[in-house]
Formats: structure tokens, C-alpha cells, sequence
């Protein structure tokens, strides 16, 4: 399963104070909260976790069904800019983040082998929803494929997984 | 407190995040905060927040996670309310 999610940097700075007084005590760990106040800048940090937290929430919600509100509990664990991993009550997620000055972008996966066979859709595709989470109807195969779709300020990105196309994977040099 | 006195409260604590104003115009106790009035995840934070200092009250995390529509919400203050008595 797959999920992801973009925040628009100008939008989120317009959209909300993070150093509003309890504001990241309800949504970051105290590990966390220590990534945001040692990196140079914070408020993309505060970003680029929401951003794996939201992506790993989609996979959580249609993985279980259950709908809520607890980013405390889809904890992240920080390797890189680029790349860590959220668990959530014993179910562990892969992120990959994109970060840009524009934009952060995160696809969270079960599998780390999905990053590769991920395919972005476009902005006119067929989207279908039901109890809220979001699929497309292949056009060959009529059969419903997941998607999951992320839309915020001037950015929208919608990504499903291409599992037909044979995948190549370069050996180590 | 009356039910509908909280829900104006309600209405006018999520009124800056919403960015579906149909569905805030026809606000019920079945609306969904996301869902249905399209409020970006970031800003339930500030929802909760900001009802947490109109009614002086402390949403703990576990009343945090079931905060998604109106009628959660309106159940949490009266819980936390009638707590603080």
C-alpha cells in the first residue's frame, strides 16, 4: 500500500503558526520536537514530518479502517531529509521526502520495493472514493487500483502502483 | 449549556480553517471537519487549541484522536466541562 503527501510551503506559513503555544506538544514526540529545534530550519522540519505522518496515516487508515486524529502516535524515525520510517501501533511505514524550496512532498510504502513501481497519475484522472479513500478504475483491466492523492496550495500529486511493469533493478557497482 | 450555543461556539472557533463554506453553512452535527469542511489536518490542531482556550479545558490525546466532526467535539467539551465542575 502506498500513501502520500504535499504540503505547500507558502501556503503552510500562510495556513499556520507552528510556534504557537502547545501547537507542536499535540502533534510531535519530545524526539521530534528535538529533530525541530536543532535543525537550522525548523519550520521546514516541522513540514517534512508532518508530511511522513499524513503520508503513513493514509496507509494506517485504509490498512485498519480506522479514522481518528493521533499524530502522536504515527511516530517518525528521522534517517536523512530524504528517507525514514513512521510506525504506527506496531505497523511500520517506509518515507521518502522530497523537500524543495517550494514544497515537501513525502510517498510513504509497506514495501520499500513500491518506491520503484510507484506511477503518478495525472491531474485529470478518474478519481473514485469510497468512505473517503480514493481509487481509479484501470481502462484495460476495469479492476479498481488504490491511489492515494495529496492536494495542498498551487500543488497536487496523485500516485498508485504500476505492479505489470517488469522492474529493473541496477546491481551494485 | 445548551446544545445549539455550543455549536455557534463551534462554528465560529472552526470558521477561519474551513474552506468549504457550503458545507459550513449547513453545519450539522454529523459535519466532518476534514471530510466535509475540507479543514487542512494541520489546522485541527489549531481547532483544538483554540477550543481548548475558549473553554479552558485540556483535550487529552486519547479525546484528541476522535475529533473529527462536530458531534465528537461537542461531546468532548461537555465531557471535559462537566469534568472541571
Amino acid at each position: 500500500m502506498i500513501g502520500n503527501d504535499i504540503v505547500d510551503l507558502a501556503l503552510a506559513k500562510k495556513q499556520s503558526n507552528w510556534q504557537r503555544k502547545g501547537f507542536l506538544d499535540k502533534i510531535f514526540t519530545k524526539n521530534e520536537q528535538d529533530l525541530i529545534y536543532k535543525d537550522i530550519n525548523p519550520e521546514v522540519m516541522v513540514w517534512n514530518l508532518w508530511s511522513r505522518k499524513e503520508a503513513a496515516y493514509k496507509i494506517y487508515n485504509r490498512q485498519t479502517n480506522i479514522r481518528g486524529y493521533f499524530p502522536l502516535q504515527l511516530e517518525c524515525f528521522y534517517e536523512s531529509e530524504t528517507l525514514g520510517t513512521v510506525c504506527c501501533n506496531g505497523n511500520f511505514y517506509r518515507t521518502q521526502t522530497t523537500v524543495s524550496s517550494e514544497f515537501i512532498y513525502t510517498i510513504a510504502v509497506t514495501e520499500k520495493d513500491y518506491f520503484i513501481q510507484i506511477k503518478n497519475l495525472d491531474s485529470d484522472a478518474k478519481i473514485c472514493k469510497t468512505n473517503a479513500i480514493p481509487f481509479i478504475i484501470d481502462e484495460f483491466t476495469k479492476i479498481a487500483k488504490p491511489v492515494s492523492i495529496s492536494h495542498h496550495g498551487r500543488f497536487w500529486k496523485g500516485i498508485t502502483i504500476e505492479f505489470n511493469t517488469p522492474v529493473i533493478t541496477s546491481s551494485p557497482i | 449549556m445548551n446544545k445549539e450555543q455550543t455549536i455557534d461556539e463551534l462554528k465560529n472557533i472552526v470558521k477561519p480553517y474551513i474552506v468549504n463554506q457550503e458545507a459550513f453553512d449547513a453545519l450539522t452535527v454529523e459535519t466532518d471537519f476534514i471530510n466535509d469542511l475540507k479543514i487542512n489536518s494541520a489546522n485541527l490542531v489549531d481547532v483544538i487549541l483554540d477550543i481548548e482556550e475558549k473553554y479552558n479545558i485540556v483535550i487529552d490525546n486519547e479525546s484528541m484522536e476522535r475529533m473529527i466532526n462536530v458531534k465528537s467535539a461537542m461531546e468532548i467539551i461537555e465531557t471535559k466541562l462537566s469534568e472541571r465542575e
